[in-house]
């Protein structure tokens, strides 16, 4: 873990209600693996809130890193609203984040909403090692996408929405269509109804090989001390920040 | 010439095995898990700068802990309802206490009974085991249906518990103290009576939060502990009363996050600090706490840290 007050370089408009915001912080840049997060403390003096947010590293590169996130909060409006140049304490990277297979795979990501941010990194990683990519994302409208500028330009980029203003209507899930079957690997990230969703639908086609996905639960530490974050899971209980945030999706639903 | 400031502290001065710690600063349990996580963020150096490791609470069956949400950020601190998620006491003397005992940093085993005699039992089965230092009796946790707190509640159950232990055990017994009774130096008295080396206070404050978009409780039991900065005045007054009625050293905790803290709990009577919820939301708490106290030290000349144990104190009546 590196502690480093990393410095916000730009923050833009992800989508409706949500950001793209750059830091420069070679410590917590360095070495990062899809999926794994970093804890942003989102107060000046740190004491209200006290807690670091964990976010998911959208992407990393270099001495830089950048977060995707909604607003949904205090923490998150006050991150936002942050000019450049201001010095934001964050701890990191942690946790187990997605394994990419070795050899040249078709690999199928699957993003709910601001799931879709740790599929970036791993998108990018991913053409990088030579795989093949189809990501898949599931939002309210066209309005709440993640543009198609934002991934390597290899990436397939299928939206889906659940008013049909952009894409097949409905929930992502009901649209895998032929790619699971041209899917060597599953990694999906997304709220709890998205990977039951996806679990019912990959278990009736008969689909053995667990998907791996990115969870979230309320983390004050992030790594191991609270026990705040406990998942249940079929092999017992396991803490999101240390044992996770990634899971096999058929051990927990 | 300056001299390195001594900030070793004795919290088992009348027991036979004793428990003198390097200084004293140590994790609350609950905070620190077993130790191993911070073992590989900090490295074998940063156990060895601690006075103490405490552990999270063990009992005696292996416990899943409570559904979610388990914890609720509240204005200066949070409420938590973990539940005491534990690997029982078995797999703790067979798996963790062979890796405590690499470490010189002493090692304080926290046991939460169900019961008294789970108090006893645990106790016995803890003494000799190398790696364990001494022991905490958790009879103050908030967050279970049976024992803790509802012990730790009554001066005469809190009593049998630390009895139980002492009687079964050859390590030091600390006892550490619920702050929602009306009279906790009653408890600590009574503790003392019973051979206890040390008093530890304090546990989580009862506290509540309520989600007004469900018009629910934010916790699925209601209530949880209160722990961080809001609680750090109820801890100082207790432990201020507490060291007052007590010969046995007095460990201060509840929302100590910085060495400015530490010394007022050591000013107030403690002879040692726990940082709990602080390492929450700073990785480093416990560093920065040993490193402010030895600057203080050397900036104001204390040579013994031990020296200004108390020293806020009324001076006593002749």
């Amino acid at each position: 873990m590196q502690i480093e007050d990393a410095v916000i370089l730009e923050t833009r408009p992800a989508w409706e209600g949500a950001y793209i915001t750059w830091f420069h912080a070679p410590s917590l840049s360095r070495g990062v693996e899809p999926g794994q997060f970093v804890m942003v403390h989102c107060s000046r003096e740190r004491t209200d809130p006290m807690f670091a947010r964990a976010f998911s590293y959208y992407r990393a590169e270099g001495e830089r890193f950048a977060l995707c996130y909604a607003v949904v909060g205090r923490g998150t409006r006050w991150l936002s609203e942050q000019p450049p140049g201001t010095p934001v304490r964050a701890y990191g990277p942690l946790g187990r984040g997605f394994r990419l297979p070795a050899a040249p795979s078709n690999l199928l990501l699957i993003g709910g909403g601001v799931g879709i941010a740790p599929l970036v990194e791993t998108a990018w990683q991913a053409v990088a090692a030579g795989h093949h990519v189809v990501a898949m994302m599931g939002a309210r409208s066209a309005a709440h996408l993640l543009p198609a500028s934002e991934w390597p330009r290899e990436v397939e980029y299928v939206v889906v929405t659940e008013d049909g203003s952009a894409g097949p209507r409905g929930f992502v899930t009901a649209h895998l269509g032929s790619y699971q079957a041209w899917a060597n690997r599953i990694y999906a990230c997304g709220p709890n109804a998205m990977f039951q969703s996806l679990a019912d639908t990959l278990r009736g086609n008969g689909r053995r090989q667990s998907p791996e996905i990115l969870m979230e639960e309320n983390m004050p530490c992030g790594w191991g001390m609270c026990y705040g974050c406990a998942i249940f899971t079929r092999h017992g209980v396991r803490l999101c920040c240390k044992d996770g945030p990634r899971f096999n999706l058929f051990d927990v639903f | 010439m300056p001299v390195t400031p001594d900030l070793s502290v004795d919290l088992a001065p009348g027991h036979k095995r004793g428990l003198l710690l390097r200084n004293p600063v140590m994790p609350a349990s609950g905070t620190f898990s077993w130790g191993f996580e911070f073992e590989h963020h900090f490295g074998p150096e940063g156990i060895r700068r601690l006075g103490a490791v405490v552990s999270k609470g063990v009992t005696m069956e292996p416990r899943a802990g409570n559904r979610q949400p388990r914890v609720a950020e509240t204005p200066a601190g949070m409420l938590n309802s973990i539940g005491l998620q534990n690997v029982g006491i078995e797999a703790c003397v067979r798996d963790l206490a062979p890796q405590w005992a690499r470490w010189e940093t002493p090692v304080i085993v926290n046991v939460a009974g169900d019961t008294i005699d789970e108090f006893g039992e645990m106790a016995r089965m803890l003494d000799g085991v190398p790696g364990v230092a001494a022991l905490e009796l958790n009879i103050s946790c908030p967050n279970v249906d049976t024992g803790g707190m509802e012990i730790g509640q009554s001066v005469e159950a809190s009593a049998r518990a630390t009895s139980a232990a002492v009687r079964n055990t050859d390590l030091p017994v600390i006892v550490k103290l619920t702050p929602n009774v009306t009279d906790p130096v009653a408890l600590a008295r009574a503790c003392e009576a019973e051979g206890a080396a040390a008093i530890c206070a304090i546990n989580t404050v009862l506290g509540m939060a309520i989600d007004v978009d469900r018009r629910r409780p934010v916790l699925p039991r209601a209530r949880g502990g209160l722990s961080g900065p809001a609680i750090k005045p109820i801890a100082l007054r207790i432990v201020y009363d507490v060291a007052g009625a007590v010969r046995i050293p007095v460990i201060g905790c509840g929302g100590i996050a910085t060495s400015r803290d530490a010394l007022e709990f050591l000013m107030a009577g403690a002879s040692a600090v726990q940082v709990g919820t602080a390492t929450f939301a700073n990785p480093r708490a416990l560093l920065d706490v040993v490193e402010g106290l030895e600057a203080w030290c050397a900036a104001e000349g204390v040579a013994r840290i031990a020296d200004i144990i108390g020293c806020a104190r009324p001076a006593p009546v002749a």
